[in-house]
């Protein structure tokens, strides 16, 4: 395993509470894989993400317990220094809105070749020809003449395209990518995602993509991660999914897709909202919203238990999920 | 870019004129533009108006203003109550204040700017609560009585410095009373700076920037300082302007023969001629120094464009 | 003017005292970015729940609870001062000038032998008035003005904002030493006319700024689109939400009126003897300052807090209106 995530717990102290975002979750990469974790927005997916680079605000954030395997290193028992180290060389991140997570008044040159002069000691004239390299890489044109310009003077999909560069700057081991296409126009995210998994495929890196858009997620993934209020709810490997869902949420998360054959139906909608992380009911944390809640849904956590080979659900009625 | 100095430029004219108008009307209204001509006592009736003829001060005020403003265009600032030209005055007074306000911008600086940021960085926490009480209290004591404070404490019972500046003025005498001047202003670029600091710390950019590896120094340095402190650099060349012009308070107390006092003298003396011109130097400074710092806001900040 | 994400103009003129006011100016910017509310909350946004929810915050808020009550106090003391100082003010007997401290006078006596205590007392009322009056004179000038020209735009707006840079071009304490230079009185009416004649561009600035952000909210469109009329409009939905950083900025700036008119009293314009205020009593005793220190302690601690405790209550509430700096 390239990377695994064992019991994490993470929480936010506020002034009304402790939010808890994440509550055991466990889950793996593979060195060439790509793992979705699909997940409303409060399901702990980008807590997740953003724990296992090291970047979590803390305080208010805190990781109250678990495992962060990286290439067999518990990256929660590194010095700062050291796990410094691994963010941007071993692991990577490319993130949601890269208009805000470029620096609006450093060149981009500047920006990826700060890359190559942190970590790899090169002088800023180098740094500035591999930044250039990046840009071709990641299919930018002109990038000899655009190198110096800002963020602010390209359009969004161009913008993402240098996320992607930045992240790819060092061959990490491991990308994360938080919802890395939401905010693009439609377009362009094909274009972008398209990009992301060449480039992934040529370097053999594992990918972990975080998103709440399930068309995405069948063309590229691997494996899926259903994310709900901090719980993984259900692993599986991408076809198997959406042949049959082993949980109800995920059922509802893929009822609620519009398809081209239901035309004119009503679209299935899951009913209520995500819960309050401060006040996580009891029980199985999906049990208000679900339609097949029973007595012991609103008592017991279920836990999550392997369905098949290589599937694992947390429902107390997966059997009559899968193959109700 | 260069047309958008000429329109800030033309901009500035009906600004200026407006102020210079305003001042000149105020000090004409309210005063008595001869007082003072005659030495210390009242001019009798027939000086008096021979007085006002001589300087046109029988004809309407507008009329009076545009002649004023024609001299000043001249370099003629007319003559101060003791027979002085008014630019002799300046040419002694001006460089005594802009010694004491680059002491003020140095404090500023350094002591404002460090503050802010370790505070901002550490937001909470007792250095900062402690630093921002200290800013709230600095703002709350007039100037004047931080000033004589100072000046009794460190002038006269411990005798670090001498309690009034000589007529030299060097920097060395001026460093309390620079620190005076900038006491209010120092405050606020404080709690500028660590409002900027704490907001931009949480910004998706710097975030991006630790995810890069980048050891903390250089996230601190290199992207949280770049841009938290575009607004406070404005500030402090904003303040420029404010702080020549509010400096007769601080010379008062150090008994600095800078512009404050010489604005101080004209005032006492309802000398127009001086008021009026000292006023009119302060507008174009602060004028100028207003414009500088919207140009240097496009070169802090790439994505500001002057069309 | 270019555009620029923070607007620097707000801190401009400034000068002493002057300087606190571009202290509020700006540090109310952030609510003018943010004028429907941050939380947004209700179900139509409307301001109601933002200032509820302010109030809940505030009330469990310290800094506001003291600096609430300290105000309330002050504003006691100056209504009937003889609460707490049984003495007249302007019974002074010169035998006694400069004497510390010592029984039934607490504070000492001044240069003219005046009691210390009793003038500290007696004070508050000229200078909470001072700052009571020429706030309020402000803030009505100011919204109003400002209000309408971000409201309406056009000619108007542009003859506005250029009148309000002329006011920032002049030193405020420079200003009030050319204005109140000529006129003796020992009332308080010339210093807050000139405080309103100098101060209202401040707050017109602010209004005008938020009024347009406002004018921008989609509930305000829909209401326009609804056919609403302007006073409505500008009543209902806009002056609710826009009024917020004008509030937060009036506050602090009574502390700084109420520091500049010691200020002015210190350069030896505005009020005169017999008038009591802080501002006369600090600058009687800065020329004992050697001697008797006392003489200028009081008055000026008192100032200090009182101008304290406006700018921290004005800081408490700009937080509670505005989370997203917690």
């Amino acid at each position: 395993m390239l990377l695994e995530v064992r019991d994490l717990h993470v929480e936010f102290r506020t002034r009304d509470g402790v939010a808890k975002a994440v509550n055991g979750v466990s889950y793996g990469v593979d060195a060439g894989e790509t793992l979705a974790v699909l997940g409303e927005s409060g399901s702990g997916k980008s807590v997740t993400a953003q724990a296992v680079m090291g970047i979590l605000d803390t305080p208010p954030g805190r990781i109250a317990g678990g495992e962060i395997l990286f290439q067999g290193q518990d990256l929660l028992k590194l010095k700062e220094e050291e796990r410094r180290k691994v963010r941007g060389a071993g692991m990577a991140m490319i993130f949601q809105d890269a208009l805000s997570s470029l620096n609006p008044v450093l060149s981009v040159g500047d920006q990826l070749g700060e890359m190559f002069v942190v970590h790899r000691g090169m002088s800023r004239k180098d740094a500035r020809a591999r930044a250039v390299e990046l840009m071709d890489r990641v299919r930018i044109p002109g990038a000899k003449e655009r190198v110096k310009q800002y963020p602010h003077q390209f359009s969004g999909g161009m913008r993402q395209r240098i996320m992607i560069a930045m992240a790819l700057a060092l061959e990490p081991a491991l990308i994360i990518a938080d919802e890395p296409t939401t905010a693009l126009d439609v377009t362009v995210q094909a274009q972008v995602m398209d990009l992301l998994g060449e480039l992934r495929r040529e370097y053999d890196m594992g990918l972990i993509l975080i998103t709440h858009d399930l068309g995405v997620v069948a063309d590229v993934a691997d494996r899926i991660a259903v994310m709900y209020a901090g719980r993984i709810v259900e692993q599986a490997p991408v076809r198997d999914i959406y042949k049959a869902p082993a949980h109800p949420y995920t059922r509802g998360l893929l009822d609620s897709i519009p398809r081209l054959d239901q035309k004119g139906q009503e679209l299935y909608a899951i009913r209520g909202l995500p819960p309050n992380l401060m006040d996580i009911p009891p029980g199985c944390a999906f049990n208000p919203r679900c339609p097949m809640a029973r007595d012991v849904c609103r008592t017991d956590v279920p836990p999550l238990a392997e369905v098949a080979q290589d599937r694992a659900s947390a429902c107390h009625f997966w059997r009559e999920c899968l193959h109700g | 870019m260069g047309r958008y100095v000429v329109r800030r430029l033309l901009q500035m004219i009906p600004v200026f004129v407006g102020a210079t108008l305003l001042i000149f009307l105020m000090v004409n209204v309210m005063g008595d533009p001869i007082a003072g001509l005659c030495g210390d006592k009242q001019c009798d009736p027939a000086t008096a108006a021979q007085l006002k003829r001589e300087f046109g001060l029988d004809k309407p005020v507008w009329q009076q203003y545009l002649t004023y403003m024609g001299n000043v265009f001249t370099g003629d600032f007319g003559t101060a109550f003791n027979g002085q030209k008014v630019t002799e005055l300046m040419g002694a007074a001006f460089p005594v204040t802009i010694r004491l306000t680059i002491v003020a911008i140095l404090f500023e600086i350094v002591i404002g700017i460090t503050l802010g940021v370790v505070t901002g960085l550490r937001r909470g926490r007792p250095v900062d609560t402690s630093v921002l009480l200290l800013t709230l209290v600095v703002i709350s004591v007039p100037t004047f009585v931080t000033g004589l404070l100072l000046q009794l404490l460190l002038g006269v019972e411990w005798g670090w410095i001498k309690p009034s500046v000589s007529p030299d003025a060097g920097f060395g005498e001026l460093i309390v009373p620079g620190l005076v001047l900038a006491s209010v202003s120092l405050a606020y670029v404080t709690r500028l700076t660590r409002t900027s600091i704490a907001e931009n710390r949480r910004s998706d950019y710097v975030r991006t920037a630790i995810a890069k590896g980048l050891p903390r120094r250089r996230v601190i340095v290199r992207h949280l300082l770049r841009n938290s402190l575009i607004p406070v650099v404005t500030f402090i060349g904003t303040d420029i302007g404010a702080l020549m012009g509010g400096a007769i308070v601080t010379e008062r107390i150090f008994n600095i023969h800078g512009v404050g006092y010489q604005l101080y003298q004209g005032i006492l003396r309802q000398n127009t001629q001086t008021v009026v011109g000292f006023v009119t130097v302060l507008v174009l400074v602060f004028l100028v120094a207003n414009l500088l710092v919207d140009l240097l806001y496009a070169v802090l900040d790439p994505r500001i464009r002057y069309a | 003017m270019p555009e620029q994400p923070y607007e620097p103009d707000g801190a401009i003129a400034g000068t002493g005292a002057g300087g606190a006011m571009d202290l509020a100016a700006s540090e109310a910017q952030t609510l003018e970015r943010t004028p429907g509310g941050p939380r947004g909350t209700g179900p139509q946004g409307k301001p109601r729940s933002l200032w509820s929810d302010a109030w809940r915050d505030l009330r469990r808020n310290p800094v506001f609870i003291v600096s609430a009550l300290f105000i309330v106090f002050l504003v006691v003391i100056s209504l009937w001062p003889s609460l707490i100082a049984s003495g007249n003010p302007l019974n002074c007997d010169l035998a006694k000038a400069q004497q510390g401290s010592q029984p039934g006078h607490p504070f000492g006596f001044d240069g003219q032998g005046c009691d210390v205590y009793t003038r500290t007392v007696y004070g508050a009322r000229t200078s909470v008035s001072v700052g009571v009056l020429a706030t309020l004179g402000v803030s009505v000038l100011g919204s109003v003005l400002g209000g309408l020209a971000g409201f309406f735009g056009g000619t108007g707006d542009s003859v506005l904002s250029r009148i309000t840079d002329v006011f920032f071009a002049i030193p405020v304490v420079l200003g009030g030493l050319v204005l109140l230079s000529v006129v003796v009185t020992n009332t308080i009416w010339p210093v807050i006319g000139f405080m309103v004649l100098l101060g209202w561009p401040q707050i017109s600035r602010i209004a005008r700024g938020s009024v347009i952000t406002a004018k921008q909210n989609d509930y305000v469109q829909a209401a326009r689109a609804l056919g609403a009329s302007n006073s409505r409009l500008l009543l209902r939905h806009i002056a609710p939400n826009a009024i917020a950083p004008v509030i937060v900025v009036a506050t602090i700036a009574l502390g700084t009126y109420i520091s500049l008119e010691a200020t002015l009293s210190y350069l030896g314009v505005g009020l005169k003897p017999p008038a009591v205020s802080w501002g006369i009593d600090i600058s009687a005793a800065s020329a004992y300052i050697r001697n008797a220190p006392h003489m200028l302690l009081w008055p000026a601690g008192a100032l200090a807090v009182t101008v304290l405790a406006f700018i921290m209550l004005g800081d408490a509430v700009r937080d509670a209106l505005d989370p997203k700096l917690r």
